[in-house]
């Protein structure tokens, strides 16, 4: 615990990169680091001691690594479930592109430059993308996630499906996602790093609702 | 091991690179290969599809395991195979916060690129602008200047995360000899220059260098005015 005095975050809230540095610090106990909320979007700023990992999957993967022996296991010993953990980690990266390119389209894209076939692709491809997680998820039930119990591709891969909620993913149309969702809000570490403006004002927005 | 393996890939892809680095550095060579084309769509084919349903490059399996996201391959084999070969993941803690880190960094010095030299593969005509390959080009640039800065600071000879070769060089090693494939110049990013120069003599690097640059050594210059 006292290891977490060192460490410090500066964090956007909602932000699913900076939600998942969140998680894993939960997961290995390293509650009580330095942290300052910066706003609603944005990347996270970690810093250990002197070791900046700004990049969250790397964080998340040093610090596993780093506290192995403390909190919960976040990367599984046996090799089929290891590989499926790392497979699916990094898949979660095309995930969040994809959602990125609908969500935040006009963001990234000058006005100039955008077009309604670019718009119309861009969802074609959330919506298959998102078809796959579903299938990923197939039998998901307590402590059976994307790679079996609880692991580094859940603190990667949740907050870009919370996110997806909260931007008006439609249950019906993803009921694996939604159960798998509704299965992890609980988890303590979640809870304890759930967007604070989300408990707020728990209504969010619906571009993603006919997806 | 290394015959329980199957890898599918295309040459000059720098995901399917890694792979094949990270193979050779563990000390796996003699794993089952097929090299497919890009330009024939053969990511597309039934045999890529059984393995991996993206379509993608590269597939690989290990027995009934598979790992097709390059970066997935390589931490699994690092921790497979940790006792052989060279040991990719530095234990000390400064140089593992810097593998990680420049590891990721090294996803987004891919899309910087592919946003450059790929721009005409990605965007679909009616939605190709002018404005979005300079800016492309620019954002590149700044990117590739980072990278120079990062080599900098470290010294000269050394790697992307310190003194050990490690998972950075092994993921982000790929992409810098693709800038230069494509002609970046050297005198502009010195650093940059030295580390392709250094890295390209490695065993492992020299192993799986992409057959179609050995048969047509020269590139394109698509870079040389970044």
């Amino acid at each position: 615990v006292s290891m977490a005095k060192s460490m410090s975050l500066l964090w956007g809230a909602g932000s699913p990169p900076c939600w998942r540095v969140m998680i894993t610090l939960e997961e290995k106990k390293l509650q009580g680091y330095k942290h300052k909320l910066l706003g609603q979007v944005g990347l996270p700023a970690f810093k250990h001691g002197d070791y900046i990992l700004n990049e969250s999957t790397g964080a998340c993967l040093y610090l596993e690594n780093q506290f192995k022996s403390q909190g919960n296991k976040l990367i599984p010993d046996s090799p089929a479930e290891q590989a499926l953990m790392y497979q699916r980690m990094m898949e979660g990266l095309t995930l969040t592109d994809k959602l990125n390119s609908v969500i935040y389209y006009e963001w990234f894209v000058p006005e100039d430059e955008r077009h309604d076939s670019a718009v119309k692709r861009n969802r074609e491809a959330l919506a298959a993308e998102l078809k796959l997680w579903e299938g990923y998820l197939q039998t998901v039930a307590a402590g059976s996630y994307l790679a079996g119990a609880f692991s580094l591709a859940d603190a990667i891969v949740f907050p870009n499906i919370a996110y997806a909620f909260r931007f008006g993913l439609s249950v019906g149309h993803y009921p694996k996602l939604a159960k798998y969702y509704s299965l992890l809000r609980n988890r303590p570490s979640i809870k304890a790093t759930w967007p604070p403006h989300w408990l707020a004002s728990p209504q969010g927005f619906d571009i993603l609702k006919d997806l | 091991m290394a015959q329980d393996m199957t890898l599918l890939w295309g040459s000059g892809s720098p995901p399917c690179w890694r792979v094949m680095i990270a193979l050779e550095e563990k000390k796996l060579q003699g794993y089952n290969q097929k090299l497919l084309s890009f330009e024939k769509m053969e990511h597309k084919s039934q045999e890529v599809l059984d393995i991996n349903p993206r379509g993608q490059l590269p597939s690989f399996k290990h027995g009934d395991t598979i790992v097709n996201e390059s970066y997935a391959a390589c931490f699994y084999l690092e921790s497979q195979f940790k006792s052989q070969g060279n040991q990719l993941i530095p234990d000390s803690p400064a140089e593992q916060a810097l593998m990680y880190q420049r590891m990721f960094e090294g996803l987004t010095f891919y899309e910087k690129l592919n946003a450059v030299i790929y721009y005409d593969w990605f965007v679909p005509e009616g939605e190709r602008h002018d404005s979005a390959l300079k800016r492309n080009k620019e954002a590149l640039a700044t990117e590739l200047k980072l990278w120079d800065g990062y080599l900098q600071k470290l010294g000269s000879g050394t790697y992307l995360a310190g003194p050990s070769f490690s998972l950075a060089d092994v993921t982000v090693f790929p992409t810098v000899a693709t800038v230069f494939r494509f002609g970046l110049s050297a005198e502009r990013y010195p650093k940059l220059g030295e580390y392709y120069a250094l890295l390209k003599e490695r065993p492992s690097i020299k192993a799986s260098w992409p057959p179609h640059w050995l048969e047509n050594t020269k590139g394109q210059d698509t870079l040389k005015d970044i």
